[in-house]
């Protein structure tokens, strides 16, 4: 933890988060304790299964927790202030306007009785200082920007006149709408073809790269953060298990859980011989948590001390952390300390 | 995979499934979406074929008609020998018996009011088999089988995980012990995680039980995985079919090459396939879709005949298929 406050690139920075839910059967821990730093210019992917706490821990960014959701502890330093501690009048002017979300479902974010240029000139004229033509100019701009054809015609159709790809371009183009620093993309192409899905990655390339944005792509495809992000978290059970470079979780992860996803999809180079090694047992139920290291129980290198206490981050190198017993020094040696090196050879 | 020998469990020669969107005003013809339009494939006994496409390509329709969820507008469908498409509905029951399916979504495709024991015995009691009795042994091995315990049977589908839920889809899909099974994006639906562990399972199976499947799915690189051959389809089309290793490797039509382009890669270092094979648009609409091959408004080597003509499938290697004017 102490490399990261030296210099002024870091945008973002999440400390101890922790988010709950308080339901009928229980506390739910959906984010335990989670560290997050995202820089300026950056793109980081948050990589899990459902009931990681992945998309929780972008809510919980952006406070948009509903009932029973709430944020434990922890602080959301954003541009120097916690974000943690505004109040929802003051989140209302960043959210959309400093820091924007695209959600998953392109078919649901859209409000059907509002046509598409209404609902991208709504967030304009919320946030910035331009009249009702300058904020139509500026859609028009936006949808021209993310590729939709015939834009001025366009804008006075609704949703349902656009398909899937349509929709989330012009989320894209909405969440792009007043620049902001930070853009969170919630899983935002896992409801899209493999055409369209390379296109919107291919489109959020190219605008990261023309405003500088920041951006959190959160997903569960490890196909799509190796194309177009720089750092990587594997999250489980509500923890950050491991965080790195691409290169570091592709090519040298020291994470049991990372390891696992990594071998339970099928490689370009594999063959039908070859056999996929999935990870045995389910997701934990995060009522009640199990004690010590949420993946324990579906690990095969669990020791009893696992089973018990939590263990801490150890870097590997700088930016490369990762949360497992066996990287503490006292630990046995393990083969797996060598087997993510060894997998793409 | 060995062929013992080369007979084919299923023959598709020319399926059609066009759906009658009504009349629209003023015109004569009612208005038809050609959801599968003239599709012929073969799959041999103790074979994966695999089916990708975009979604409003066909795929799942023609998995629907060939198993008759659909009535076929035209077509053979040649099951084990018998032309299942004309077949009446009592003498389809027993041919039924052959051909199970499993679906997409482990959450809607199960009955929510009845317990997993019912829901496994009841293809036994729609094909009278075994006295109640046997039908308990059945379900106990059957749920043996998918990797659940006999306890779970008294259990009603919501007391499971996503990808419990599919493997209880599988014991009933395998109830009737059937030869061809059709995986309806059996998988899609899964973390990642338990996607391999089902995979595995569907593996396991047609070795230990001696299944052809027809595995649909929009993962490229797991059909590519689990199929022996794969073929992809293309507004109502099959636009190439060939062995999965020879569509990788070698990708013939500009549309698969596309989709194989988009897939994104699990290694970040790997050479990434060149920008402008990509696809850009929108698959266009099947309503009455225009002469000539469908793929040419997306094409970037579209000639002038591709507008006119529709290119057929012809023969372009060893069992690859492909159809494209540019070959």
């Amino acid at each position: 933890m102490n490399q990261e406050m030296k210099d002024d690139s870091i945008l973002l920075k999440v400390n101890h988060l922790q988010t709950s839910f308080f339901t009928h059967f229980g506390e739910v821990k959906a984010v335990r304790d989670v560290d997050l730093t995202i820089n300026k210019g950056e793109v980081v992917g948050v990589v899990g299964e459902s009931g990681s706490g992945k998309s929780v821990t972008a809510m919980s960014i952006l406070k948009l927790l509903q009932h029973p959701g709430k944020i434990i502890s922890g602080n959301i330093i954003y541009k120097g202030q916690d974000l943690a501690q505004r109040s929802e009048k003051e989140m209302r002017k960043i959210r959309g306007n400093e820091i924007s979300m695209i959600f998953q479902d392109p078919m649901t974010s859209l409000n059907p009785l509002i046509t598409v240029g209404e609902q991208i000139m709504e967030t304009i004229i919320e946030h910035q200082p331009l009249n009702k033509k300058q904020a139509k100019e500026k859609a028009i701009n936006l949808l021209n920007m993310v590729k939709i054809p015939d834009a001025e015609k366009r804008m006075k159709d609704y949703p349902f006149e656009f398909s899937g790809g349509m929709r989330q371009r012009v989320m894209i183009a909405i969440a792009l709408s007043c620049e902001p620093d930070l853009l969170i993309a919630d899983e935002p192409t896992t409801a899209l073809d493999v055409t369209t899905q390379s296109q919107i990655l291919k489109l959020m390339k190219n605008l990261k790269g023309e405003f500088n944005t920041s951006i959190m792509l959160i997903t569960h495809d490890l196909g799509v953060v190796a194309d177009i992000c720089s750092r990587i978290v594997v999250m489980y059970g509500g923890m950050i298990m491991e965080e790195g470079s691409v290169e570091d979780i592709f090519y040298r992860s020291k994470h049991p859980y990372t390891l696992g996803l990594l071998k339970s999809v099928p490689r370009p180079d594999m063959d039908q011989q070859s056999r996929l090694e999935p990870i045995k047992g389910t997701p934990p139920n995060l009522v009640n948590p199990p004690e010590g290291c949420p993946f324990a129980p579906r690990c095969d290198y669990a020791m009893k001390i696992c089973t018990t206490t939590c263990p801490e981050h150890t870097y590997i190198q700088e930016g490369h952390r990762s949360m497992c017993w066996l990287l503490h020094e006292e630990a046995p040696k393990s083969d797996f300390l060598s087997e993510g090196d060894e997998l793409y050879e | 995979m060995n062929y013992m020998n080369n007979e084919n469990m299923l023959e598709v020669h020319n399926l059609k499934k066009y759906f009658n969107m009504g009349k629209k005003l003023f015109s004569k013809e009612p208005a038809l979406l050609k959801a599968v339009d003239d599709v012929s494939f073969t799959i041999k006994k103790g074979e994966t074929l695999g089916l990708v496409g975009e979604s409003g390509c066909g795929k799942s329709t023609t998995a629907r008609t060939i198993i008759r969820l659909h009535e076929s507008t035209e077509g053979k469908i040649i099951l084990d020998g018998v032309d299942i498409s004309k077949l009446k509905e009592s003498e389809l029951k027993s041919h039924r018996k052959k051909m199970q399916m499993i679906f997409q979504d482990p959450y809607a495709s199960l009955n929510s009011r009845m317990t997993v024991k019912d829901i496994i015995s009841e293809p036994l009691l729609v094909h009278q088999i075994g006295s109640k009795h046997e039908r308990m042994d059945i379900i106990e091995n059957l749920l043996h089988k998918v990797g659940l315990k006999k306890e779970h049977a008294t259990r009603y589908p919501h007391e499971f995980s996503g990808g419990q839920r599919q493997r209880i889809g599988i014991a009933r899909a395998l109830a009737v012990n059937p030869d061809f099974v059709i995986c309806d994006e059996p998988i899609s639906a899964l973390d990642v995680s338990i996607q391999a562990q089902v995979v595995n399972m569907l593996q396991d199976l047609q070795e230990e039980m001696g299944l052809t499947y027809l595995f649909i799915a929009h993962d490229l690189s797991m059909v590519k995985y689990i199929s022996n051959r794969m073929g992809v389809m293309y507004l109502g089309k099959l636009v190439e079919i060939a062995d999965s290793e020879e569509v990788y490797k070698h990708p013939a039509h500009p549309y698969t090459k596309a989709l194989l382009a988009s897939v994104p890669f699990l290694d970040p270092q790997a050479a990434k396939p060149e920008e402008d094979i990509l696809l850009d648009g929108d698959l266009p609409s099947p309503l009455n879709p225009p002469p000539g091959c469908r793929f040419a408004s997306r094409c970037k080597y579209a000639m002038d005949i591709c507008k006119k003509e529709e290119p057929l499938l012809k023969e372009i290697g060893t069992n690859h298929l492909a159809a494209c004017h540019l070959l």
